[in-house]
């Protein structure tokens, strides 16, 4: 006897897959298509075929900007790290412990530019971690830290890092409270002090969310825009120190009026992501399988 | 072959993750506007307009009249940064507008930081609002013109209408030797003086301020000696010509417009200038490099730098932030480059291209840009008329009671004797970027100027056909 299939599930899926039309695919084929084209949003786009991706390759600052995107995957170990650390931390039925767990998610539900402007209020030239370096006598007098090619990626990295810790470390949390109380114990018996119970049971036990963090979280440094974008007032950084491929993105489109240009980064950064995702996702099943 | 469709399926996850999900701080470009903007010269945040009525009863001065304004006609209006501080101005204009024209109908918004953006999005949308105000300075006028989407005013434009503007406002942003704007409220550059810093700090007289550009490396150096103030100077960083033009005194191209020329002498003297204040670290380098005049506003505002270059009517944003200051302020005339002419700085009105409503858009923004509605906003705000016969009304020659008023009386020679010397440059952006470029090697990073110039011109040349 032969199954008639119904077409209410497809029906059903119809108004979902419009919004995916509409919302994603049709961008993702306008980008695709533009970045074959000479676009200044303003006039109709005209085709010029491989122009964009040739002058892409001689850009010295599409380079640049991908090598600062790269650097700035180094926040990745960094904010797993210290999320792990946190988690472990709050993970205790301690009095008021839902306060600090509370406190440390502010950055998370905090605006990412009221984020990026706080930070640059502390890293003025009349900022408080001058003020508080010169009344340490650190420093005798203040140091320009967002005009100096040598600190604004790192200053942006940090500022990454403390906002997604709290987010992460509520993730880690979670993961943590399931595993099993008897591993510890076990580990207690063998006798593992505290380090090494986190070391032998929690770190193994948080492996599935360890992959997924470092999975969002690689991805999301490979996009980094707000934090750029703020702190050095919407310039990318002096020496283009601070521009990422998503902020030359932008300054391409809408800076500079070449949409065109700018798709074919977009399409350039998509490739990107996807070889390395590919390697990421690859590499961290490859460990778990091992263990 | 399970694995590898787990595999798929998780990349497929993954990518789908790279599309949707924030990093840990929202990245959203479109959530930023455009860094090009700058604000409008007259409106700010926490400025109070002063208390004269948005719109006088009576008034020496008369609005402009077009004929053959089409009946019943709706048109769109947008104004960059001027609501809510002078929507009474705005609407009460409108107002007047309307019962001068019966029928016609005119929808206002006001669009902020995200005015270019919108604006761009309009065009292709094909809502492009019938009536604009553009930014002469930022060569928004001039972009959109050459790009075909605004009307030829020189062509369409009543010729008693263009006559009642100064000449030389009328001029700017032109293409192809035509006008594309009417020329709306003026700005005057000034230097505001901290004289806590200055006098009391640095024992100078603000009399004795330095009158040309070239001066103010010695008195930055000095006032970093006796204070430890650093100056609060700005590189206009999206239009580095322009200052090497009026500042440097150079010639940025040709006079056949065929090749680039800023890596002359005279700007190559011009960047060494500012190479030097970096170096002797006299400059605040973060006012010095910031696409933003807030920036650097709110540094003098907070009373950390002894002077600051500004429009008068952006006094009220220090008076408002630091009444202290606002008290110890005073005002001296802006240094000169080596050009010797001061640039026009100036918004103005444009209509779109194709307008259904030729007659009645060009009549609403000479009706705005007219002498009637610029006397209007002038005595609300300190900013000055585009057209010669408002400032005949008294208001101009009485002596001002307050210190942003105090450009009043000499605002109508000044804006006269403005010029717009820089040429028509082709592909201006792209060429600012590449001097922008060379100009941070040399300040940041020990790039011999003269090199890192002709190294701009060399790019910037390749961009000519």
């Amino acid at each position: 006897m032969t199954e008639r299939r119904s077409i209410t599930p497809y029906l059903f899926l119809i108004p979902a897959l419009a919004l995916v039309a509409t919302f994603v695919l049709y961008p993702i084929a306008a980008v695709v298509y533009y970045s074959f084209t000479n676009y200044d949003i303003v006039t109709p786009p005209t085709w010029i075929g491989l122009g964009n991706y040739q002058h892409l390759l001689r850009d010295p600052t599409f380079w640049k900007a991908l090598t600062n995107s790269v650097v700035y995957l180094v926040a990745t170990p960094i904010v797993i790290g210290l999320s792990v650390l946190l988690a472990i931390v709050v993970n205790r039925q301690l009095r008021g412990i839902q306060i600090f767990r509370a406190l440390y998610f502010v950055p998370a539900v905090s605006g990412s530019i009221a984020i990026g402007i706080s930070w640059r209020w502390l890293f003025e030239r009349n900022g408080m971690l001058n003020s508080a370096l010169i009344s340490l006598g650190i420093l005798k007098e203040p140091v320009q830290w967002l005009t100096n090619p040598d600190f604004v990626l790192p200053i942006a990295i940090a500022l990454t890092v403390w906002a997604g810790v709290g987010y992460y470390a509520v993730i880690f949390l979670a993961g943590l409270q399931n595993i099993p109380e008897e591993l510890y114990d076990a580990a207690q018996i063998d006798g593992c002090n505290s380090i090494q119970k986190h070391w032998h049971v929690s770190l193994p036990g948080l492996r599935p969310q360890i992959v997924f963090v470092a999975v969002i979280s690689s991805l999301a440094a490979l996009k980094v825009f707000d934090e750029i974008y703020v702190l050095t007032n919407h310039t990318g950084g002096v020496l283009e120190s601070g521009t990422t491929i998503v902020f030359y993105l932008w300054r391409q489109a809408f800076n500079l009026s070449h949409a065109g240009y700018a798709s074919a980064i977009a399409i350039a950064l998509l490739l990107v992501t996807l070889v390395f995702s590919i390697f990421l996702v690859r590499g961290l099943e490859r460990g778990t399988a091992a263990a | 072959m399970r694995n590898r469709t787990f595999l798929t399926v998780g990349l497929m996850a993954v990518l789908a993750m790279a599309a949707c999900t924030p990093s840990s701080t929202s990245p959203s470009p479109s959530a930023a506007g455009s860094a090009g903007a700058t604000q409008s010269a007259v409106a700010q945040a926490s400025v109070t307009p002063s208390k004269a009525p948005p719109c006088a009863a009576e008034s020496s001065q008369k609005d402009p009249v077009v004929d053959g304004v089409e009946a019943n006609a709706q048109i769109s209006f947008w104004t960059y940064y001027l609501s809510p501080t002078f929507d009474d101005f705005i609407k009460c204009t409108i107002a007047r507008y309307e019962a001068a024209y019966p029928g016609v109908k005119v929808h206002w918004e006001d669009h902020q930081a995200s005015y270019l953006d919108d604006y761009r999005n309009s065009i292709n949308a094909g809502s492009q609002p019938d009536v604009a105000n553009l930014s002469n300075n930022e060569g928004w006028v001039r972009e959109f013109a050459q790009a075909g989407k605004l009307l030829d005013l020189t062509k369409n434009a009543p010729s008693d209408i263009l006559g009642q503007y100064f000449p030389n406002l009328l001029a700017d942003n032109q293409v192809g030797g035509d006008s594309y704007q009417f020329p709306w409220y003026q700005a005057i550059a000034v230097e505001l003086i901290n004289k806590k810093i200055l006098e009391e700090g640095a024992g100078l007289k603000t009399a004795d301020f330095p009158t040309k550009v070239e001066d103010l490396p010695a008195l930055c150096k000095t006032i970093k000696d006796k204070t430890g103030t650093l100056c609060d100077i700005r590189l206009t960083v999206n239009d580095y010509l322009s200052q090497i033009t009026y500042e440097g005194g150079a010639d940025v191209m040709n006079a056949d417009g065929t090749k680039f020329t800023f890596d002359s002498p005279e700007a190559v003297a011009w960047l060494q200038m500012y190479v030097d204040m970096v170096k002797a670290q006299t400059v605040d380098t973060d006012a010095l490099t910031t696409a933003l005049d807030r920036v650097s506003l709110l540094i003098f505002s907070a009373g950390q730098a002894a002077f600051y270059q500004t429009g008068p009517q952006l006094i009220r944003v220090v008076k408002s932030n630091n009444p202290d200051l606002y008290n110890n302020l005073a005002l001296a005339p802006l240094p000169l480059g080596k050009s010797g002419v001061t640039q026009p700085t100036s918004m103005a009105i444009s209509v779109k291209a194709d307008t259904k409503f030729p007659k009645a858009s060009m009549a609403l923004a000479a009706f705005f840009t007219g002498p009637r509605a610029m006397l209007d906003f002038a005595k609300i705000v300190p900013i000055y008329p585009s057209t010669p016969a408002a400032y005949d009304d008294p208001f101009f020659s009485e002596t001002p009671a307050l210190i942003e008023d105090s450009a009043r009386p000499l605002a109508k020679t000044i804006i006269q004797n403005e010029k717009n010397i820089l040429p028509v440059i082709p592909h201006k952006k792209d060429v600012n970027d590449i001097v922008r470029q060379a100009v941070e090697s040399a300040l940041f990073g020990g790039v011999d100027p003269q090199k890192a110039l002709s190294d701009a011109v060399a790019q910037a040349n390749a961009l000519l056909p």
